[in-house]
């Protein structure tokens, strides 16, 4: 397979770095420490299109393919050092615009979409609680009926994007005896509906930019309209997310390794030690070539992922596999540069902490690395 | 078994999910997710296979125990969707 960029997804590319550089970098350090989210950045890229590049033209979007679209978000997480924002905007993008996009009726499309691709509107997608996370269809959220509509009972945690959600998808069993096969549905509903709130945020290690938290529902009535796909249709519109997310957030990662490679190669030339540059050294130069590696194997797999992402359900292995082998050597990339970096990789002010701070989630979101094991091997039928 | 969609399904899911199995005891009506052989994983490889073998689609909403649970089941379903 020849994954050369055509001219225009060169373009693409060199557009979204030089926008990530001159308009999302600054104060980094303050903002991670203050965990704080720019609402203004996210506008931004939303301008961008970033929020909708694979949604139709018709519909607000970009209108480009997956593989154009892992190209762009590579280089978002290239050229974007704020690695909550653009994780931020993969999760509202892959987890909530996709599936209002593929599942979603034409009246729920024309209300939200729009505003989820433009920026205006935050999107969410909220499955896990406090009792389920891997095994997300243990839920307890319940959706009972009531009169023309549902009432939708419950807590979900640990939500991306969760503190500042205007549109939420959220996942509950409305047939408890059914479980994942037709016993859970997908709601969608706004902030500001009675009986839903952004109950707590909740601190984290890493991409502390990024809003996460709580979401209560008490209580709260939407209209059979609300349904997003039909009724017990939830499995499947999570293992699309799922299938979305772990191909394209992670070609996001992908750029971010690019990234603090480059730091790591540069550091490593002019840093001196015992009299020459420290890359002489094979302990320094063998790390750097492994991750380079590393790499582009990454990249391979994962717009090899990209390719198969609107031909065929069995895209969840490549998914699965991309998605595995990405966030393992992102984070021990961005170990081995910390190393390289020595005292100044501890410190705080070179920027190079926080990457493993950020990257370490990577094997836990989207499913653990763990469960990617279990669900390459049952593929392969073991 | 002499109806070819439902033994096509029948040798798919031996091969798949039950390596080793006699396959005298997986019949056209075993329940075949309370028995645990369809577990979420399955489904989705073995709708996968439907999809890819009989060029058929499953939406989003026919994943479930009313179309998957059985042999019997998983076939009516294919011939549905099958052009006359």
């Amino acid at each position: 397979m020849d994954f050369t960029l055509t001219a225009d997804q060169e373009a693409l590319r060199g557009t979204i770095v030089k926008f990530s550089r001159e308009c999302l970098n600054g104060d980094m350090i303050v903002r991670d420490r203050e965990q704080a989210f720019s609402r203004d950045r996210w506008k931004a890229c939303g301008t961008m299109g970033l929020q909708g590049l694979p949604v139709p033209e018709s519909l607000g979007g970009g209108g480009f393919d997956p593989l154009t679209t892992a190209i762009a978000l590579d280089a978002f997480g290239y050229g974007c050092t704020d690695n909550g924002l653009v994780f931020s905007v993969c999760a509202h993008l892959l987890s909530c615009v996709v599936p209002m996009w593929r599942f979603g009726s034409e009246e729920q499309q024309a209300k939200f979409l729009p505003g989820l691709c433009d920026g205006t509107l935050v999107g969410v997608h909220a499955i896990t609680e406090p009792d389920s996370g891997s095994d997300s269809f243990a839920m307890r959220t319940k959706a009972a009926r009531d009169g023309e509509g549902w009432r939708i009972n419950g807590t979900k945690t640990f939500i991306s994007n969760g503190p500042e959600a205007d549109v939420i998808i959220v996942f509950a069993l409305t047939d408890a005896a059914k479980g994942y096969h037709g016993g859970v549905t997908a709601f969608l509903l706004e902030n500001g509906t009675p009986g839903f709130t952004a109950s707590r945020k909740i601190e984290k290690m890493g991409l502390r930019t990024s809003p996460f938290g709580e979401l209560s529902f008490d209580d709260v009535w939407v209209p059979e309209r609300a349904i997003v796909g039909a009724l017990g249709g939830g499995s499947a519109i999570f293992t699309h997310a799922m299938d979305w997310e772990r191909t394209c957030l992670f070609a996001a990662h992908v750029g971010q390794m690019e990234r603090i490679l480059e730091r790591g190669v540069y550091y490593a030339r002019t840093r001196k030690q015992f009299g020459k540059s420290i890359s002489k050294f094979q302990g320094v130069s063998h790390k750097l070539a492994d991750f380079k590696v590393q790499l582009e194997a990454a990249r391979l797999l994962t717009y090899r992922a990209a390719t198969k992402l609107d031909k065929t359900r069995g895209v969840a292995l490549d998914a699965s596999m991309a998605k595995l082998f990405v966030s393992e050597s992102l984070v021990r990339g961005a170990l081995d540069v910390l190393q390289i970096f020595a005292g100044y990789g501890y410190a705080t002010e070179y920027e190079i902490e926080r990457e493993v701070r950020d990257a370490i989630g990577s094997r836990i979101y989207s499913g653990t690395s763990d469960m990617q094991r279990n669900t390459i091997a049952a593929w392969m039928g073991l | 078994m002499s109806e070819p969609i439902a033994a096509t399904v029948k040798a798919y899911i031996l091969d798949a999910f039950l390596p080793g199995a006699d396959a005298a005891e997986l019949t056209d009506d075993t329940p075949l997710i309370s028995e645990g052989i369809l577990d979420s994983l399955a489904t989705v490889r073995l709708v996968t296979f439907l999809e890819e073998h009989y060029n058929i689609e499953v939406a989003a909403y026919e994943a479930n125990a009313d179309n998957l649970d059985s042999i019997t089941l998983i076939a009516n379903l294919v011939r549905a969707k099958l052009p006359v």
